[in-house]
Parts: C-alpha cells; sequence; structure tokens
C-alpha cells in the first residue's frame, strides 16, 4: 500500500513537470535571444520527469540508462546548433558578401590576410616613413 | 478507484501533450529544433509505452520502450554530429 502510494506520487509529479516543460516549450517565443538554447534546457526538464516516472513505473535500470544518455542528447544537438546554424553566437557563421558598390564592406577574411604579419601588402608599406613636420607660427 | 492506476492514466495523458508540443516544436525553421522535437517524441513515446505495459502487463513494450530510448539516442547524436559539420 505504502510502495503503490510512493509509485503514484512519483508518477503525478513526473505528469506535472513534463506538462510545465510541454506549456514552455510551446511559450518560449523565437525572438528572444538563444531561444533554441532555452528550449534545450526545458528539454531537460522532461527528461527528468522521465526518470522520474521511469522510477515510478519500477523500471530503475531505464532510468538509470536514460540519466547517462540525456544529457549527451541535449550536448549534442547544442554543439551542432552551435556550429551551424548559430549566426548569433559563432562569428564564423557570420561571413559577410563582399560588394563592389561599397567600398566600406569587406569580407573578414581578406581583412585578415591583409592584417596578417607576413603580408605583402604590410612589407610593401614598410618603405614609407612618416615624418613629423613642425610648424612654426610667424 | 486505484490511484496508482488514476496516476497512469495523468500520466500517459501528460505525455501525449508532450508530443504534440514537441510536434509544434520541431516544425520551426532550424534543423536542429526538429532534431530536438523528435527526440522529445521517441522518448514520450517510449515512456507511454512503458506505462501503457505495466497498466496491462504487456512485457514485451518494455523491451521496445527500451529499444526506441537507446536507438533513439544513437540516432540524435549522429544526425547532430553531421549537422555539426568537421571543425
Amino acid at each position: 500500500m505504502v510502495v503503490e502510494l510512493i509509485q503514484s506520487i512519483l508518477l503525478l509529479i513526473a505528469a506535472f513537470m513534463v506538462i510545465v516543460s510541454a506549456v514552455g516549450l510551446v511559450t518560449l517565443s523565437s525572438d528572444r535571444k538563444n531561444a533554441v538554447y532555452g528550449r534545450i534546457h526545458i528539454v531537460g526538464i522532461f527528461d527528468i520527469a522521465c526518470i522520474i516516472a521511469m522510477i515510478g513505473l519500477g523500471q530503475y535500470l531505464l532510468a538509470g540508462i536514460y540519466f547517462i544518455l540525456a544529457p549527451f542528447t541535449a550536448h549534442a544537438i547544442a554543439n551542432a546548433f552551435y556550429k551551424s546554424e548559430d549566426v548569433e553566437n559563432n562569428a564564423e557563421l557570420n561571413v559577410v558578401e563582399e560588394d563592389d558598390s561599397n567600398p566600406f564592406i569587406v569580407n573578414k577574411s581578406k581583412i585578415q590576410v591583409l592584417e596578417d604579419k607576413d603580408s605583402e601588402k604590410l612589407k610593401a608599406d614598410d618603405r614609407f616613413t612618416i615624418s613629423m613636420l613642425d610648424i612654426e607660427e610667424e | 478507484m486505484d490511484i496508482l492506476l488514476i496516476s497512469k492514466y495523468i500520466l500517459i495523458i501528460a505525455l501525449v501533450i508532450m508530443m504534440f508540443a514537441a510536434l509544434r516544436v520541431s516544425a520551426y525553421k532550424t534543423t536542429s529544433m526538429g532534431l530536438l522535437g523528435s527526440s522529445v517524441v521517441v522518448v514520450a513515446f517510449a515512456v507511454a509505452l512503458l506505462a501503457f505495459g505495466d497498466l496491462y502487463n504487456l512485457t514485451f513494450y518494455r523491451d521496445i520502450s527500451l529499444a526506441l530510448i537507446f536507438f533513439g539516442f544513437v540516432g540524435t547524436v549522429a544526425f547532430a554530429v553531421v549537422a555539426g559539420g568537421d571543425k
């Protein structure tokens, strides 16, 4: 009787957490900054709710396996998003297309080549020196 | 009525709601959101199968849910590694 009561309490807690995470997933606005990472965080709550449900259903080994596997999934998804789609945070994805009509829009890689220490352009510029002229007012 | 029975039904209903929410999430524009939504659907379905099998004493449902959780994890990680690129 006591075991059944504990099991049912665990299942009800899990159900409550699942509903809360479902509402959070749907209502989190896409306009927010880093909304994808927020959703991955909410799915973490759902994962823990599933683990509690598995314990409540008596599947302790399955709960243990999923407890170990769930963070790997979340990290893999976040890593894939950062490397391929996160334009907000990953500077490597912010590639500007060069526009010939606008001299102020230049590709980042070209600037890096120009600023490189071994750059031929920079060596050519070393031939010139800057002199300070003193202008005296009469 | 038994409270354990009621709580199992409540859990199944909550998991079905979560599956619909995950389907909505997987419709967002980025590929990672589709990946996240599909992994949530798989896990919710596996736990719902566990609860359903517990209700009607279907022991092979446990094996199906174990396979779903394990291979769902493998598929999600494999897709994420491919989507992330070589860098």
